[in-house]
C-alpha cells in the first residue's frame, strides 16, 4: 500500500535492525491506534471475503420482501427490491476499496514525483507542471466522463481511470510546495554542500517532511473517490448495478430517508469507519516509524 | 519574486487558459447529443438541421471556435440555450452573486473555526479532545452535503415546522444551505491545520525557540503556525474557488438560484456557451488561486525562491 | 328611541339572513363569485414546484414550459386554444366554438369565438393562429416539436426551408374568425390534435420576438391567468386574468417555484405547496403509514405513460425471436407491481393503456404471460440454454429516479433468478440514451412513452419503421399507415389498430411492463369539480395538469379549511 510505502520510505537512512519491532513496539502503546488498526483490518477482510460471509449474493433479490426493516433474518433489512442489505454492504465494501485505493495509488505515484520534480527542478519543468495541474483542474471532469463512457463503456477499471485523471492533482500540488518550502533550507543546503544526490535529498529530507499532510490528503481523497464513483456511475460509467459500493448505496438511499434511515447510515457508518480507522492508522505509522516524534512538543501542553 | 516572474505566470495563466478552452471546446461537441430534444422518437432531419443552423452548430468545429474565441474577445460570450432571454454575462452577473454570497459565509466559518479547532487538536495532541475532534471531522469529511441536507430539511422543515424547506432572499433561508454546506470544508480545514502544525512542531526550531525561553504561546504564533501555513495554502487555497463556484446538491436541494448547478446542467443540456462560460471561469479562477499561493509561499517564507532554475 | 331600536333590530335580522348569501356572493379578484366554503379571495392561491423552464407558451419551446411530473404541465395558461379537454377528457370548445371538416377530410374549419380577448384589449383572431403555425415551422426559429405537425399541408417543406411559411396549411378563413387548417391526407384526429394550438399573439411576437411572454411588461394573455412576476430561476407567479371571456378561475395568484422535483414530497409535508407528484416507493411508504397522507393521495394516469423492455430486433442476438420470447416470459409484472411499483403503476401486456382509444390490454394477456419453465424452454431453443453463449448484457435506463432504478434491478433481478442470465443495469443520461436508441445502437434498454394526443396513431405510430425502435414489421407499418389516415369507417379503423398491436406485441418488439398510474397528492382545502371522480371514478389531477389546455383550473378553489394548514 502507498501508504506504507512513503512511510517506510523515510526510515530509510535510519535503519536499525529491529526496526520493526520496535516501530510495533511504538504503535501498540496507543490502545486508540491498535483498536483502529484491528477495526480497519476488519471491515477490509469483511469485505474481500464477502462471498464466505454474506448472507446471500449482492443481486439476491426477494421481491416479495422489499424495503423491509432489519429483523433477524435480515440484520440489516431489505432494500427496494428485497436485497439483503448487509450482504450489499459488504460486497459494497469490496468496491468502494479496490476503486478507492486504485485511484489514491494511481494519484500518489503520478502527483508525489511530479510535484517532487516541479519544485526541486524548478525552470521549464515547472512551469509544464504548473500548466498541467491548471488545465486539469478547470477541465470540467463530468464532461471527460462522458466521452470515457461512450468511448470505453462502464466498467471498474475504466471508472478508475476516470477519477485518477483528477486525482493526482492534491498530492502533486503539496508535493511541489513542500519541496519549495525546504529546497532552500539550512539542512537541505548543508546535505547538498556536503555532495548528496537529488535523490537522496528527496528521500532523506523532502518527504518526511511531508508525510503528515500527504496522509491527509490520502485519507481526504479516499471518501472522495467513493462518492466521485457513485456519481460516474449514476452516469452509467463506473459500477453498473446491481453490483453495489458504498457511495451508491448512500447516493440511491437519499429519497428513502425518511422510512429507511438504515439503507443510508449503514454505508456512511462504514465509508467513516474506514476513512477514522485509516486517519488513526496512519498517524500511528507516522509516530511509530520515527521514534523522534513521538512526543515533539511535551513542553507546548 | 520579480515582475519577471509574475509576468511568466500570469503569460502561463493565459496559455492555460487557451489551453482549456480549445480542449473544453473539442470535448463537449465530442459528447454524442446535442441542444436539441430527441426524447421522443428521432427528429426529421431538416427539424434538427435547422437546431444546429440556428446555434451555428452545422459549421465546421475550428470555424465555430474561431467564431467563439471573435465574439468573447468582443465581450460576448453568446446566448445560454438554457435562459435564451438574456446573455451569457447578463446571467453569470445575475447568478454568481448568489453564489459569492452563499461561499462567502462558508469560508468565513469553515476557515475560522477550521483553523481555531485544528490548532487545538494538535496542541492537545492525542488526548480525548484531539480523538473527538479527529473523529467528528472524519464525520464531516465523509457524510456528503445532500445527505446532511436531507436530514436538516426532515429535521428542521417537515418535523419542527421551524424553517421553509428551500427559497431565497430572506436570512433565515441561509441557515440550513449554511450548515450543509460548511460542515464538510470545516472539517478538511480542521484536519490539515491540525496536521500541519504537528509537522511544524516536529521541527528542530521549536526545541530551539523552547529552549531560548520563548513561551508556547509565543512558539506557536511567531514559529509554528508560520511554518504551517505553507502546506494549508496549498492544500485549502483551492477550497475558496471551490466554494465560490456553488454546489448544484446545495442548489438544488434549497432552491437557490445560483451559478452552481449550472455546472451540471450546462453539460445535461448540452449549453455549449454555458459550458463554455463555466470552463472558462475556473480556469481564470483557479489560475488565480494558485498563482496567488505561489505568492504567498514567499511572503510566508522568504527563503523559497520562484521560477528559480534547478541546480 | 324604540323605532331606532326597532329599526336597528330588522336592519340586524336582514342582515343575519343576507348572511349566507352575502358570503355567497364574496367574489375574487377577477368577480368570479366563491362558493360558501371558499376561503376569502386572498388565500385563492395555489402554490407549485417545476422543472426549471424558459417559457411558457408551446410554440416557443415545448421541452421548456413549467412541468412538475410527466402529464402535469402548469404551461400555456396564457393562452386559449382553439379547444380544451375536460376531465373526462372530452374535446371542449374554447377560442373555436365549432369545427367541420370537408368532405374529403382534408380540410378543417374552425370558427372562433368573437368575445376571446387578449388582455390588452384586441381580438383573438384568426391571424394570431396563423402566426403562432408559422413561427413553429419556421427554420429560423427551429422549434423543437416541429416533427408533430407534419400532417398539416406543407409544413415539412416550410421546416426544411423549400416553401416560405406563409403557404402552410394554416390560413385564414373568408373572415378574421375563420381559421382554415388542410392537411395532406386525411387526419381524423386533428381536432384532437389542436389541442395544441394555444395562440402567441401576432402583434406582440411582430414586435418583442417569441420570447414576449417571460417578462410582465411585454406579456400579453388570451388565457385564464397574466403574467405578474418572473424571477429567473426562482419563480413565476400569475395573477387571475380580469379581461379574460371564458370560464374565470377562482383561484386568482399561480406561483410556480422553480425545483428539483426530488424535493416536492418535503416541501409538500412542509406545506409549503399545495398539490406534489414524483414520489419515490420510500414516499409512498411515509403515506401509507399516514392516515392523514393517505387521504390526499390520489390516483391518476397521466399521460398514458407505457414503461416497457425494449431491443434491438434487427441485430444478434436480439434479432432471435425465442429468445425476445423467452425473456417476456420471465418477467412477473404482478409480483413487480405488488411489491415495486405498488400504486404507482398497472401490469401492461400491450402498448395502449387502459382508457385510452383502442387499449385491449385484457385482450393481449395471454400473449407474454409470465411461465417461467416456458422461458427456460424457449431460450434453450433460442440456442443459449441457461443463458449459455449470450454475450454480456447490459440493461440501459434514460435517467431513472428511485423507482425506475427499482424496476430495472428488479427485471435484471429476474431474468437472472428464472433464465440464469447475468444483466447489468446502467442508468445513463437522457440525451446520450437518446442518441444511442434513435440511431438504433441500444441493444437494449427500458424507456417509457406517453401520449401526445388520445388516438391509437399516436402511440402506434412511433413504432413504424425508421422511428426510435430497432425493430420492423412490414404488416404494422402497412396496418398502422391506413388505419391513421382512415375516415368514415371508426369500426374498421379500430379494428386495425388492435390487430397491428397485437403483431407488435407477438413479434415481441417489446415487452411491455407496466403503465404509469401517477399518483398526485393535494391538499385537502382543495375542492373542486375537476378533482372529483370522473365517468371511470378516477379523481387525480388529470392531464395535462393546471394548465391552458385543460379545463381544469377552472373549478378547483380552496376552502376555509386551508387556515389549519398553511402559515
Amino acid at each position: 500500500m502507498s501508504l506504507q510505502g512513503v512511510a517506510a520510505v523515510r526510515m530509510l537512512p535510519a535503519a536499525p535492525r529491529n526496526l520493526w519491532a520496535a516501530a510495533w513496539w511504538r504503535y501498540a502503546r496507543n490502545r486508540v491506534r491498535v483498536l483502529a488498526a484491528g477495526t480497519a483490518l476488519v471491515i477490509v477482510a469483511a469485505s474481500v471475503a464477502a462471498p464466505l460471509v454474506a448472507p446471500t449474493r449482492y443481486d439476491v433479490a426477494e421481491i416479495a420482501e422489499s424495503l423491509q426493516q432489519p429483523s433477524p433474518r435480515h440484520w440489516l433489512g431489505t432494500d427496494a427490491i428485497g436485497r439483503d442489505v448487509l450482504s450489499r454492504l459488504l460486497y459494497g465494501g469490496r468496491t468502494s476499496l479496490e476503486v478507492a485505493l486504485a485511484v489514491v495509488a494511481l494519484a500518489v505515484l503520478v502527483g508525489v514525483p511530479l510535484g517532487v520534480a516541479a519544485g526541486f527542478a524548478g525552470g521549464w519543468v515547472d512551469y509544464a507542471v504548473v500548466r498541467l495541474v491548471e488545465i486539469s483542474t478547470a477541465l470540467p471532469a463530468l464532461l471527460l466522463a462522458m466521452l470515457l463512457i461512450s468511448v470505453l463503456g462502464s466498467g471498474i477499471g475504466n471508472a478508475i481511470l476516470a477519477l485518477a485523471v483528477v486525482a493526482w492533482i492534491e498530492p502533486c500540488r503539496l508535493m511541489r510546495a513542500q519541496t519549495l518550502a525546504l529546497r532552500n533550507r539550512e539542512f537541505v543546503e548543508a546535505a547538498w554542500a556536503l555532495g548528496a544526490g537529488t535523490g537522496h535529498l528527496v528521500w532523506r529530507h523532502i518527504l518526511p517532511n511531508t508525510v503528515g499532510p500527504l496522509i491527509v490528503v490520502i485519507t481526504l481523497t479516499i471518501p472522495r473517490m467513493i462518492f466521485a464513483e457513485a456519481s460516474l456511475s449514476f452516469l452509467g460509467l463506473g459500477i453498473n448495478d446491481p453490483l453495489p459500493s458504498w457511495g451508491k448505496m448512500v447516493s440511491e438511499s437519499v429519497s428513502y430517508m425518511q422510512v429507511y434511515p438504515v439503507l443510508g447510515i449503514a454505508p456512511t457508518v462504514m465509508i467513516a469507519l474506514m476513512v477514522l480507522t485509516l486517519t488513526l492508522v496512519g498517524d500511528g505509522l507516522r509516530d511509530a516509524l520515527d521514534p523522534s516524534r513521538g512526543q515533539p512538543t511535551g513542553g507546548l501542553r | 519574486m520579480t515582475a519577471r516572474y509574475l509576468f511568466g505566470r500570469i503569460s502561463g495563466l493565459v496559455v492555460a487558459v487557451v489551453t482549456v478552452s480549445i480542449l473544453a471546446f473539442l470535448l463537449m461537441h465530442a459528447v454524442p447529443g446535442g441542444p436539441f430534444d430527441e426524447t421522443r422518437s428521432p427528429l426529421p432531419p431538416a427539424a434538427k438541421a435547422n437546431i444546429l443552423r440556428k446555434y451555428g452548430l452545422d459549421q465546421p468545429i475550428w470555424v465555430q471556435y474561431a467564431r467563439y474565441v471573435w465574439h468573447a474577445l468582443h465581450g460576448d460570450f453568446g446566448t445560454p440555450y438554457q435562459s435564451p432571454t438574456e446573455t451569457v454575462l447578463a446571467l453569470l452577473a445575475r447568478v454568481w452573486p448568489v453564489t459569492l454570497l452563499l461561499g462567502a459565509i462558508v469560508v468565513g466559518i469553515s476557515f475560522t473555526l477550521g483553523l481555531g479547532l485544528g490548532v487545538l487538536s494538535a496542541l492537545r495532541q492525542n488526548t480525548w479532545l484531539d480523538n473527538l475532534l479527529t473523529s467528528v471531522a472524519t464525520l464531516g469529511m465523509t457524510v456528503p452535503n445532500f445527505v446532511i441536507a436531507i436530514w436538516l430539511i426532515y429535521i428542521l422543515s417537515i418535523r419542527a415546522r421551524w424553517l421553509p424547506t428551500g427559497g431565497w432572499g430572506e436570512a433565515r433561508l441561509l441557515i440550513m444551505p449554511v450548515v450543509a454546506y460548511s460542515l464538510q470544508p470545516l472539517a478538511i480545514v480542521a484536519r490539515y491545520t491540525r496536521v500541519a502544525v504537528l509537522e511544524a512542531m516536529a521541527g528542530d526550531y521549536v526545541r530551539t525557540a523552547l529552549a531560548k525561553g520563548l513561551s508556547p504561546a509565543q512558539v506557536v504564533v511567531r514559529h509554528v503556525l508560520r511554518n504551517a501555513l505553507i502546506p494549508i495554502v496549498t492544500l485549502l487555497g483551492p477550497m475558496i474557488p471551490d466554494l465560490f463556484t456553488g454546489s448544484i446538491f446545495i442548489e438544488f436541494t434549497f432552491r437557490i438560484p445560483g451559478l452552481g448547478k449550472f455546472f451540471v446542467t450546462s453539460i445535461f443540456q448540452r449549453d455549449y456557451p454555458m459550458i463554455m462560460a463555466t470552463v472558462l471561469l475556473v480556469a481564470v479562477l483557479w489560475s488565480l488561486t494558485y498563482l496567488a499561493s505561489d505568492v504567498l509561499y514567499v511572503l510566508i517564507d522568504p527563503r523559497v525562491r520562484l521560477g528559480a532554475r534547478g541546480r | 328611541m324604540a323605532v331606532s331600536r326597532l329599526l336597528a333590530g330588522v336592519v340586524i335580522l336582514l342582515l343575519s339572513l343576507w348572511g349566507a348569501g352575502v358570503m355567497s356572493a364574496t367574489t375574487n379578484a377577477v368577480g368570479r363569485p366563491l362558493p360558501a366554503d371558499a376561503a376569502p379571495p386572498e388565500q385563492q392561491v395555489l402554490t407549485g414546484l417545476t422543472q426549471p423552464a424558459t417559457t411558457l407558451d408551446f410554440f416557443v419551446s415545448v421541452y421548456k414550459r413549467p412541468q412538475n411530473v410527466d402529464g402535469n404541465s402548469w404551461s400555456n395558461v396564457l393562452s386559449t386554444p382553439l379547444v380544451r379537454l375536460d376531465k373526462n377528457f372530452n374535446l371542449v370548445a374554447a377560442a373555436a366554438k365549432s369545427w367541420e371538416a370537408s368532405k374529403d377530410g382534408l380540410t378543417w374549419t374552425f370558427h372562433l369565438d368573437k368575445s376571446v380577448t387578449w388582455s390588452d384589449g384586441t381580438p383573438l383572431t384568426a391571424d394570431d393562429f396563423v402566426s403562432t403555425f408559422r413561427l413553429g415551422a419556421d427554420p429560423k426559429q427551429a422549434w423543437d416539436f416541429a416533427w408533430f405537425f407534419s400532417a398539416i399541408k406543407g409544413w415539412d417543406d416550410a421546416v426544411k426551408g423549400t416553401i416560405p411559411v406563409d403557404q402552410i396549411g394554416v390560413q385564414r378563413g373568408s373572415d378574421p374568425y375563420t381559421l382554415v387548417v388542410t392537411t395532406t391526407v386525411p387526419a381524423p384526429y386533428l381536432p384532437g390534435m389542436m389541442l395544441y394550438s394555444p395562440p402567441l399573439q401576432a402583434k406582440a411576437l411582430a414586435a418583442s420576438g417569441p420570447f414576449y411572454n417571460t417578462d410582465p411588461a411585454t406579456s400579453v394573455s388570451s388565457g385564464p391567468y397574466v403574467l405578474q412576476e418572473w424571477a429567473k430561476d426562482q419563480r413565476i407567479v400569475l395573477v387571475a386574468n380580469p379581461k379574460y371571456s371564458g370560464v374565470r378561475p377562482f383561484i386568482q395568484k399561480l406561483v410556480l417555484k422553480f425545483a428539483d422535483l426530488k424535493t416536492e414530497f418535503s416541501a409538500y409535508q412542509a406545506n409549503e405547496v399545495d398539490v406534489a407528484a414524483n414520489f419515490s416507493p420510500a414516499d409512498l411508504q411515509v403515506i401509507e403509514n399516514d392516515p392523514a397522507l393517505r387521504a390526499q393521495y390520489h390516483q391518476g394516469f397521466g399521460d398514458f405513460r407505457t414503461y416497457y423492455v425494449g431491443f434491438d430486433t434487427l441485430h444478434a442476438p436480439f434479432g432471435n425471436l425465442k429468445l425476445r420470447q423467452a425473456f417476456s416470459h420471465a418477467i412477473d409484472r404482478a409480483a413487480l407491481i405488488k411489491s415495486v411499483i405498488k400504486q404507482q403503476g398497472i401490469a401492461a401486456y400491450g402498448f395502449l393503456m387502459p382508457g385510452f382509444p383502442g387499449s385491449q390490454n385484457d385482450a393481449l394477456k395471454g400473449i407474454q404471460t409470465y411461465d417461467p419453465a416456458l422461458a427456460k424452454k424457449l431460450l434453450a431453443e433460442a440456442g443459449f440454454p441457461g443463458g449459455k453463449g449470450l454475450p454480456k448484457l447490459e440493461l440501459w435506463l434514460r435517467n431513472e429516479r428511485a423507482l425506475g432504478q427499482a424496476i430495472g434491478n428488479a427485471i435484471a433481478a429476474m431474468l437472472k433468478q428464472n433464465l440464469g442470465v447475468e444483466v447489468e443495469v446502467s442508468n445513463r443520461e437522457t440525451k446520450l440514451f437518446m442518441d444511442e436508441l434513435n440511431g438504433h445502437r441500444l441493444q437494449f434498454y427500458i424507456v417509457s412513452y406517453g401520449m401526445d394526443f388520445l388516438d391509437p396513431a399516436n402511440m402506434l405510430g412511433i413504432w413504424l419503421s425508421g422511428g426510435r425502435h430497432a425493430w420492423k414489421s412490414d404488416k404494422f407499418d402497412s396496418l398502422v399507415k391506413t388505419a391513421s389516415s382512415m375516415v368514415g369507417n371508426p369500426g374498421q379503423r379500430l379494428a386495425m389498430f388492435h390487430q397491428a398491436e397485437q403483431v407488435l406485441v407477438s413479434d415481441v418488439g417489446f415487452i411491455p411492463i407496466y403503465f404509469v398510474t401517477p399518483g398526485f397528492m393535494w391538499k385537502p382545502y382543495l375542492r373542486g369539480d375537476a378533482l372529483s371522480a370522473d365517468k371511470i371514478g378516477v379523481t387525480a389531477w388529470h392531464w395535462p395538469g393546471w394548465d391552458g389546455l385543460s379545463t381544469l383550473h377552472q373549478s378547483v378553489y380552496v376552502t376555509k379549511d386551508v387556515s389549519k394548514y398553511r402559515r
